[in-house]
């Protein structure tokens, strides 16, 4: 046993220090307890101190990861906090999608502007008896590179009878849905893809107007929305880059206001 | 202990060793920790870490208190609360039908060990 009195007292100083590995209120509540017990384990002549040691050891790793996980649950698990933080998030998403779909819808309406006026006038013009080769002005519009304004006429039945624009050399074609919903309601706007499912593809913003008098059709005016969908990437990006932002401060302020009120020891 | 939920088993075989010890009466860390070790008391060779530690969840659980006696030496002791004690009888409970069920099937002979 006196042989054995200096190893075991090198292993209580070597446990004590390694209890300062343990979090702070666990150590100060049971660290000196769990110094003794292991002094009454080492002086128990019953156990062999080899399995002891080893015993202890893997007593010390295990339980340590248990207490820290234990310590972070504590620390940053608390209902409370979570749902704080849920509460943050849930507000700060609110706020990336409005602060998305704002900036989007004002330029996507604003992208009708010129159209407005220029169907308006196209429209005052057939309807005071001018001819639609004439009401439309000369040139041709590229939809797929250009982003100048352009004009279509059709005739009552969805035929083109005046265009400005050509789309793989030949005037597009207004879906008769669009045309049907314009007999009865008089105008509308759309995003018009001239050739549906290309992901890719030409997209414009469309304003169709209802021409009446003596010879009734449709006027379309557009644009192509090339820049405008950029410029709404880049709302989409900064919104996406805000969000992430703010989400990445609730986690900090949330893991701060954790620490700051933690458990600690009595 | 004013309002006391029902115990949850099956336990631990820490915790079961820890109320099994503790219902003999009231004792410190090592002695739980012996206990445990025996074949009676549950078999279990825990250390200081996961004593404390499962001790400190059980205070929590109001499965065990401390007794608020120290010795000359700073150890502190600990008992069973009554919702330590039914945990531990809900628990002895299970294990008598399922070693009950056993020996119906012949797993284990009649009328205990031989």
């Amino acid at each position: 046993m006196s042989n054995s009195l200096p190893f075991g007292e090198r292993i209580q100083r070597l446990y004590a220090r390694a209890l300062w590995l343990y979090p702070e209120r666990f150590r100060a509540v049971y660290g000196a307890q769990m110094e003794l017990a292991l002094r009454d384990a080492l002086r128990d002549s019953g156990a062999s101190r080899r399995d002891l040691i080893l015993l202890i050891f893997r007593d010390f790793v295990t339980s340590l990861a248990k207490e820290h996980m234990a310590m972070l649950g504590e620390t940053f698990g608390r209902p409370a906090l979570i749902f704080n933080a849920l509460v943050l998030a849930a507000i700060s998403t609110v706020l990336a999608l409005a602060l998305y779909a704002i900036p989007q819808q004002v330029l996507r309406q604003g992208a009708n502007d010129p159209q407005i006026g220029l169907a308006g006038d196209l429209v005052a013009r057939l309807e005071a008896g001018v001819a639609a080769t004439e009401a439309v002005p000369a040139g041709t519009v590229d939809m797929a590179r250009s982003l100048t304004p352009f004009l279509i006429v059709y005739d009552d039945q969805g035929k083109a009878v005046a265009s400005q624009a050509q789309l793989n050399g030949q005037t597009p074609v207004l879906p008769r849905g669009v045309l049907d919903f314009v007999r009865t309601h008089g105008e509308e706007r759309v995003s018009w893809q001239p050739v549906p499912g290309s992901m890719h593809g030409v997209r414009i913003a469309a304003v169709v107007e209802r021409v009446g008098g003596a010879h009734p059709g449709f006027v379309v005016a557009g644009r192509s929305l090339r820049e405008v969908e950029a410029r709404e990437a880049q709302v989409e990006e900064m919104a996406g880059a805000a969000w992430v932002g703010m989400l990445l401060l609730i986690l900090a302020g949330t893991a701060g206001f954790g620490w700051v009120t933690r458990v600690r020891a009595a | 202990m004013t309002t006391e939920t029902p115990p949850v088993t099956p336990l631990t075989p820490v915790v079961f060793a820890i109320l099994l010890s503790l219902a003999e009466g009231d004792k410190h860390g090592y002695q739980m920790m012996k206990d445990a070790r025996a074949p009676e008391g549950g078999g279990m060779r825990m250390g200081p870490g996961t004593l404390y530690g499962s001790l400190d969840r059980m205070m929590r659980d109001g499965l065990v208190e401390e007794t608020g006696v120290t010795d000359d030496e700073r150890r502190r002791y600990y008992r069973l609360t009554g919702l330590g004690r039914k945990a531990l009888a809900a628990e002895l409970g299970r294990l008598e039908a399922a070693v009950a069920g056993a020996r119906t099937l012949g797993l284990l002979p009649q009328g205990g060990r031989r």
